[in-house]
């Protein structure tokens, strides 16, 4: 059995990730406006729809190049620091091997070059609470199932439990990088915004690789 | 409260403005793609290049810098959000198009780095010669990750009369870290915006409050207290910024003062009155001084006060002509 995604999967993932960032646009919205200016929902629902207007088009070429201009289009939205990041770490997958299909493996190392990528733009780690308390663990969990032999559907799956652990636990964290840092305990008792929409990203791609939903 | 603002869509609200800011001053800048501001007619060829970027809603900053003597291009984002790297790429390949180097003015906040970070590596692989400088002058923040509040104007103005006098790419970056780094800013705020796209207000102050230290979009500052007088309120911030500065008497001092956009310039006035005061009676030479609102928060009521230690060469630079939509010097 050949376990492998195309462009196809990747376009589901990302439809299920934008209608999960749109159910929830007011909560994100909401969570940003502890720490933040209140915007996160809305940029993250554009992030999601530069991203699905990219991968849509036709053009026959490798998954790692469809990254990689997904990626610069969530560049060239105007959304601070989350939709660069984000559009850092789908960019930054455009950098490992990957032809017009990819199986786990591959993947595994398309999230891990998406997160350098975006380790080199920013000294934020996990327990900062940011975006990569939710990123790091996905990626991690994605790579460890990826090791021991799951199927794609199976390793999101694990991707998605610890983003969505991860974001949890931001609720315990103080914050320590952008805006939200100058509130310090203020913070504590929500989950960080960014931590969140990253776990719904990686619960829309779970979902999306669900068995029954393939075919 | 519901919000009371002339919007017509909040999603159309910055390229509406873009465009009205554009017919205002036709003679001195003009729109280049969607969002960024460049000069109506550019800088001699072989120049260095000075472009900033940063979210919109705090106008005149930071495109009302744009022009002779100061920016060449401003990239504005979104109301309080940085503009995406992708258009501050385009705006560093268009006017650095010449193959002119580029000092790209980048004030601290993680979006605004992220995208000036990521532009500046992109172009560099296109063999273009950029410097970024980071103005992190706020000193409610702590040491080595400081906010960029209204000190980049400072910055512009200088870096921006070395550039035009011919200066390198390197006496630019050196003059404008030099600036940037004698710079400190305070802000303090009386009442809240409420935030053009949400409605919502930024932050919550109660009516006889006032807080020290607030961010430019509005972020809690650290010192929340009773409100004081004009002649209280200066004197706590001024020395507050002395301290943090290490002024010592007999030094030379820019002091500029920044409407947060709902506070009148009477009251500045009398804020600046004030500082002038303290200094000559601690022998500290106030040589340049610049009065009004240069970066805004909406209606946020408030003010920042920014002081700089001066030097003979940065006070000719400052001396320079300039001429921008909000800041000329004949």
């Amino acid at each position: 059995m050949s376990d492998v995604i195309c462009i196809t999967e990747v376009r589901r993932m990302f439809t299920q990730a934008a209608r999960l960032m749109r159910e929830q646009q007011q909560l994100l919205s909401q969570l940003d406006c502890i720490g933040g200016d209140g915007d996160h929902g809305t940029t993250m629902v554009r992030a999601m729809d530069a991203l699905e207007a990219a991968l849509g088009a036709e053009t026959g070429a490798p998954l790692n190049a469809r990254f990689k201009d997904a990626g610069w289009a969530v560049l060239g939205v105007d959304g601070g620091a989350s939709s660069a990041l984000l559009g850092t770490f789908i960019a930054g997958m455009g950098d490992a091997d990957m032809g017009e299909t990819t199986d786990c493996t591959r993947l595994a190392t398309g999230f891990a070059a998406g997160l350098h990528a975006v380790q080199k733009q920013t000294k934020a780690r996990p327990g900062d609470k940011t975006m990569m308390d939710a990123l790091v663990p996905a990626v991690q969990a994605f790579a460890a199932a990826a090791n021991s032999g799951e199927t794609i559907a199976h390793a999101m799956e694990y991707a998605s439990e610890a983003a969505h652990k991860g974001a949890e636990a931001t609720r315990n964290l103080i914050a320590k990088y952008g805006r939200a840092k100058f509130l310090g305990e203020k913070t504590l008792g929500s989950p960080d915004a960014g931590a969140t929409s990253i776990a719904l990203m990686f619960l829309g791609f779970s979902v999306a690789l669900m068995p029954e939903q393939e075919g | 409260m519901r919000m009371k603002k002339f919007i017509n869509d909040p999603k159309r609200l910055v390229p509406e403005l873009l465009e009205g800011f554009t017919l205002a001053f036709p003679e001195k800048v003009k729109l280049h793609g969607t969002n960024t501001i460049v000069r109506a007619a550019p800088k001699a060829p072989g120049k260095v290049r000075l472009v900033t970027l940063g979210g919109s809603g705090h106008e005149p900053g930071l495109s009302g810098f744009v022009g002779k003597g100061m920016l060449d291009a401003s990239v504005a984002g979104e109301i309080f959000a940085a503009p995406g790297a992708v258009k501050c790429i385009e705006a560093l390949r268009e006017t650095c198009a010449g193959r002119e180097s580029a000092l790209l003015i980048v004030l601290n906040h993680a979006g605004d780095v992220l995208a000036g970070n990521i532009a500046r590596q992109t172009v560099e692989r296109e063999k273009l010669n950029v410097k970024m400088v980071l103005t992190e002058e706020d000193i409610s923040g702590p040491v080595g990750d400081r906010r960029g509040l209204v000190g980049c104007v400072a910055v512009y103005k200088v870096a921006g009369a070395a550039a035009e006098k011919g200066a390198s790419l390197d006496e630019c970056f050196e003059i404008a870290q030099r600036m940037a780094g004698n710079m400190r800013t305070l802000a303090v705020a009386v009442r809240t915006a409420t935030h053009p796209a949400t409605g919502q207000p930024i932050f919550a102050l109660g009516d006889d409050e006032m807080e020290i230290g607030m961010g430019q979009h509005g972020e809690a500052g650290t010192g929340r207290m009773l409100l004081k007088s004009a002649d209280e309120t200066a004197e706590i911030m001024l020395d507050k910024l002395l301290a943090d500065l290490g002024v010592k008497e007999g030094e030379e001092l820019l002091v500029l003062l920044n409407g947060a956009g709902a506070t009148t310039l009477m009251e500045l006035y009398v804020i600046f009155r004030r500082v002038a005061q303290l200094l000559a009676a601690k022998k500290i030479w106030l040589v340049r001084s610049a009065i009004g609102e240069f970066i805004t928060t909406q209606e946020q009521a408030g003010f920042q006060m920014m002081i700089a230690r001066m030097d003979k060469e940065l006070i000719d630079l400052w001396d320079e002509p300039a001429d921008t939509p909000f800041f000329a010097k004949v």
